[in-house]
């Protein structure tokens, strides 16, 4: 009884990332792996890593105002993660579209096809309001687990 | 009757079982904050691999539409099994030694080819492509280290086998014993090409980054381990835990099982061994290279370990 509380936090100390580009200009995708790969912002403190395969994580990154010729990609990716998982979205385009929000390519906001747990606004975000972004996931996968 | 329990308890608590999971994990961990203060990163805490665990205990495993359920969801616990037990054939030095039954240079081999195998089954059994191209290139990789390890195992009978005045002996208890008496082989100018062409061996077996072609998450999204997820992964992450002690385990048993007579002693020397062998022979290479195209692996296991492991082989017979 009081064994599945215990494991449970123990297991949100492995949040397991993976990056979903849905149509990004790399600005932000560039800010997630210098915050994943340069010392001064070392996610794994955390238990954080990224993989390769979306059936393998925990927290989905996605960046990028979810073009077109994406969706389809993007969302049958989303599919293949299992759950409990949490979304991120990262960077102002998947909030509003951000400087792509009049094309006729982009259909931003990107929470009318996916659901979004915690956005980081910026364009791009300061890789501390990533890790904050990642933090604040990680209290709502605790509660999903 | 007694020694089929104590081949029981071996497996399942002692060198291998609960044992060989824990030690597998922990030196997993000391690997990767090992690894994230060489690069003068904080790093994750030493228990990460355990969080790890527990977590994808918690993961809903998905069977794809296109896999075989049956194989897909059965293979890797083969994985694990065959792993437990070559955990119980490797011998520590004045801690413990693999009843006569099990204990044989032989049979280990046989079961080290299992995880290779069972990656090639899981990969092709997901039905995704990313899992076929895995399956081909562990395959080519095993074609090309397995040689060698057959020659290096080979060789270290032979010498053992001569120095007791026969022929070969493949009997792990013999090999510790014999270099306890006569000094570790790590010493002995005959075997350094077996010592050399182990350590190209090992960290190809463990899939360490050089040699990581079949999983390379960057080009084949982890290849043969693509569509698992949930406890099913677990299973993969304990099957790679376990074999590093095994195969770490088999280059202290083959070239330098020297320790002292006492319990305590013997265990401590053993453990400090394989951390100094795994932090040397994985945590420097794996950060110090970058990753070989699957061609270039297979042409350098032709030419350098093969040859490091016959010249071993005809050195040791003719000396």
């Amino acid at each position: 009884m009081g064994l599945i509380p215990d494991f449970k936090k123990i297991a949100t100390r492995s949040p397991w990332l993976y990056r979903i580009n849905a149509g990004s200009c790399n600005g932000c995708d560039v800010e997630m792996a210098t915050t994943a790969l340069i010392p001064r912002y070392d996610v794994e403190r955390l238990g954080c890593q990224y993989c390769g395969s979306p059936k393998h994580a925990d927290i989905v990154l996605i960046s990028g105002p979810l073009t077109v010729r994406v969706k389809d990609a993007v969302l049958r990716m989303f599919d293949e993660i299992p759950e409990p998982k949490v979304t991120v979205a990262v960077g102002v385009c998947p909030i509003s579209g951000g400087i792509f929000r009049e094309s006729y390519a982009v259909l931003a906001p990107i929470d009318q096809y996916i659901p979004i747990d915690v956005n980081v606004p910026g364009c791009p975000p300061r890789p501390q309001a990533i890790i904050a972004g990642v933090a604040k996931a990680i209290e709502i996968w605790r509660e999903r687990l | 009757m007694s020694n089929q329990i104590a081949i029981l308890l071996a497996v399942l608590l002692f060198p291998g079982g609960v044992f060989a999971l824990a030690l597998g994990l922990a030196l997993k961990g000391v690997d990767r904050r090992v690894a994230a203060r060489l690069q003068s990163r904080v790093g994750p805490p030493l228990m990460q691999p355990f969080f790890d665990i527990v977590k994808l205990g918690f993961k809903r495993t998905m069977v794809p539409a296109a896999a075989n359920e049956t194989v897909f969801l059965y293979t890797p616990l083969i994985g694990v099994v065959s792993m437990l037990i070559a955990a119980a054939l490797v011998p520590i030095t004045s801690v413990y030694a693999p009843d006569a039954a099990i204990g044989n240079l032989l049979v280990l081999l046989y079961l080290l080819m299992i995880p290779g195998i069972v990656l090639m089954i899981a990969g092709s059994a997901s039905g995704s492509p990313y899992g076929a191209i895995g399956f081909s290139r562990e395959m080519a990789l095993m074609i090309a280290y397995e040689g060698p390890l057959v020659l290096i195992a080979a060789a270290v009978a032979i010498r053992t086998g001569m120095g007791m005045g026969g022929w070969a002996t493949f009997s792990l208890n013999d090999i510790v014993a014999y270099q306890q008496t006569h000094g570790a082989f790590l010493f002995d100018p005959v075997m350094w090409p077996a010592v050399a062409a182990f350590c190209f061996f090992y960290p190809a077996n463990l899939g360490i980054v050089p040699f990581d072609i079949p999983e390379a998450e960057t080009e084949v999204l982890e290849g043969p381990i693509i569509e698992y997820s949930g406890p099913v992964l677990a299973l993969f992450k304990l099957m790679s835990a376990v074999k590093k002690v095994v195969v770490l385990g088999l280059g202290i048993a083959l070239f330098f099982p020297l320790a002292p007579a006492n319990l305590v002693g013997g265990l401590l020397v053993w453990l400090i061994k394989m951390a100094v062998l795994m932090l040397i022979g994985i945590t420097v290479v794996r950060l110090s290279t970058g990753r070989m195209r699957i061609d270039q692996a297979f042409v350098f296991f032709l030419k350098w370990p093969l040859l490091l492991a016959v010249a071993s082989l005809a050195v040791v017979v003719v000396v």
